[in-house]
């Protein structure tokens, strides 16, 4: 029975100093072993909050726990440092190193090091972060036909679950090193959200409980609290594209329900402020997530949103 | 110079992507450079050959793309500033999507030709020996072998993604290549002339050009991968460089070394493992541990 820090790997600075990357690791008796990691990239302060919800919850019951939890709470501290999404010298995303190598620069080294560390967790879980420019509603990505990690993502009190198909890039992700990877993402890339981290926190908690790793005793909120979510697949999610440039103006938020032709936003003249285009919701649906960053070219995505389902 | 695809931009006038054309009838050869904002020495090679066609006969049609970052060029980044996308990880691209790929999918369009050229510089950090890089066997090694760039390499095939310029043009059956030299955020003259000669002698293979511009030229490495011998730093500190890219060392030779940020103290010597050519170097000095400080290839012997 064990609350222990542990330094995952140690990055030396050119100038004599160091950066531990660290894991905590809460352990009870024998069980299932979940790895929670955030801050792969330094642009996610909400997941990092997060694993810090969830760490203070645990560091009061682990030696009740039926197995381990492992938390890294910021696998990427220097572009956290500086608020940033990627590995600060040469720009590198970490989040496109994975697996890593043993003998590489610091980012395949710290890739690696994780990615050693993980292997062998029966739950995987990712706190990504959105991007800076959009707000998102809380949400569980799982890879497609993964129906096992798609049945664990519905206690994770989000407002959707959605099971995608890999992309060209995706084989150098974190996710994609490990079976049954539940991505966790929600709120604002470089903000806090009011809410947002507690739903996730707690969510996080659930499913610690529902596999029973977390005693029944120790969750300090009640079951019936957690959102049931959405599952959708890629072609129930659509990306809503302006036609014209300018100063995109949003007329909707996160998980606001809209019907087909309902106004979503419009885009004005930067300049002027003239009306240059009025955005629609192309079908009936809920709104998954909104452009904060107003500035767009012809193309720019404004709205993500899911496709009307049976709740 | 003809205006070729165009973007809506907010602010400012619209996005160009502009396009110089020589010649008529079917477009045999296109050489595209600036796809990322910060290398410059592309650019003015693509300048210096558009000068030389300025004042060639032209046989078929040859198009250049000097800038395609034009954003990213004025700004000094690498990527397209608006939204910190690569460009060159955009293709093929997609006329409805988000303005790279819009720009991928535009570029794509302007460059069916027999045989493309993407021209870069090296990374902001390292500089490169003018260099064709080529699949280890196929009909661009000949074409390679007829620029005479300082250096060939051959590497394998799959290290280029469908999501470059490079790669989408080969998954379409165009014979193409990747020229690198210099260093991002630089011009280097000489290195932009030597890439620019290269780009000619191609054209004058090709037939595009009857007489070639170029003068005679030195070839130092025409090697694979097994022939780089590439050199890390051990310890992190303040590179110190004693060669430059272009030199030939004999094994032992002093490559440079690592020395302590305050005080300036040695900590690391690093020396040539066996006799070649410096083809890469590391410019910026601070180092942080295992990373690249030069790469020494094989020579002609």
């Amino acid at each position: 029975m064990s609350d222990s820090i542990h330094v995952l790997t140690r990055i030396g600075m050119p100038a004599g100093d160091s950066v531990p990357v660290i894991r905590r690791r809460f352990s009870g008796s024998e069980g299932l072993r979940v790895a929670i990691v955030a801050g792969i990239r330094g642009d996610t302060p909400e997941g990092m909050r997060v694993a810090h919800q969830v760490c203070g919850v645990l560091e009061g019951c682990h030696a009740r726990l039926n197995g381990t939890v492992d938390v890294y709470p910021c696998v990427n501290p220097l572009a956290a440092h500086r608020a940033i999404r990627n590995w600060p010298f040469f720009d590198q995303d970490l989040n496109r190193l994975f697996p890593g190598r043993p003998n590489g620069h610091a980012p395949d080294v710290v890739a690696y090091a994780l990615t050693q560390d993980v292997r062998g967790a029966d739950i995987v879980i990712e706190m990504r972060g959105a991007h800076p420019s959009f707000a998102e509603a809380p949400q569980a990505h799982v890879r497609r036909g993964d129906t096992h990690a798609a049945e664990l993502a519905k206690s994770v009190n989000v407002n959707v679950v959605w099971a995608r198909d890999p992309s060209v890039a995706s084989t150098a992700t974190f996710a994609a090193q490990f079976q049954g990877v539940i991505s966790l993402e929600g709120g604002t890339g470089n903000r806090l959200t009011s809410g947002v981290g507690k739903a996730l926190g707690e969510g996080i908690l659930n499913l610690l409980n529902v596999v029973k790793v977390l005693p029944d005793s120790e969750v300090p909120f009640h079951w019936a609290t957690m959102q049931r979510p959405l599952m959708v697949e890629d072609s129930q999610v659509h990306r809503i594209r302006t036609a014209r440039s300018g100063f995109f103006l949003p007329e909707a938020s996160p998980w606001d329900t809209v019907a087909s032709g309902d106004v979503i936003g419009r885009v004005v003249d930067p300049s002027t402020g003239a009306l240059q285009e009025t955005v629609l919701a192309p079908l009936a649906g809920k709104i998954l997530a909104v452009r904060e960053q107003p500035v767009v070219f012809s193309g720019s995505m404004v709205i993500r949103m899911v496709e009307q389902v049976d709740e | 110079m003809s205006e070729g695809f165009s973007l809506e931009t907010p602010f400012r006038d619209p996005f160009q992507l502009s396009e110089l054309r020589f010649g008529s009838g079917p477009l045999k050869v296109a050489l595209v450079a600036g796809l990322h904002g910060t290398e410059l020495t592309g650019v003015h090679a693509l300048n210096l050959v558009a000068g030389a066609l300025r004042m060639a006969r032209v046989q078929g049609q040859v198009v250049l793309i000097p800038i395609v970052n034009a954003h990213g060029v004025e700004q000094g980044t690498k990527r397209w500033p608006f939204d910190d996308r690569d460009i060159n990880r955009a293709f093929p691209g997609d006329p409805g999507g988000s303005a790279v790929e819009r720009i991928a999918f535009a570029l794509l369009a302007s460059t069916q030709a027999d045989v493309c050229v993407d021209v870069h510089g090296g990374s902001a950090a390292i500089r490169e020996l003018p260099q064709v890089r080529v699949p280890l066997s196929g009909a661009e090694l000949g074409l390679a072998r007829s620029m005479q760039l300082p250096m060939l390499w051959r590497r394998a095939g799959d290290r280029l993604e469908a999501t470059g310029l490079v790669g989408a043009w080969r998954e379409r059956g165009i014979s193409a290549m990747h020229v690198v030299g210099g260093r991002a955020g630089t011009l280097d003259v000489g290195h932009a002339r030597t890439l620019a000669h290269g780009l000619l002698r191609l054209l004058h293979h090709l037939k595009v050009l009857k007489h070639s511009a170029a003068d005679p030229a030195e070839v130092q490495v025409d090697t694979t991968r097994q022939g780089v011998r590439y050199h890390y730093s051990d310890v992190g500190g303040f590179w110190v460089p004693e060669v430059r890219v272009g030199d030939r060392v004999a094994p032992g030779h002093l490559l440079g070394a690592v020395t302590e940020v305050v005080g300036g103290q040695r900590v690391e010597a690093v020396r040539a493992e066996r006799a070649g050519i410096v083809m890469s170097m590391r410019a910026y000095p601070v180092v942080h541990a295992r990373e690249l400080l030069v790469r020494v290839a094989d020579p002609i012997s």
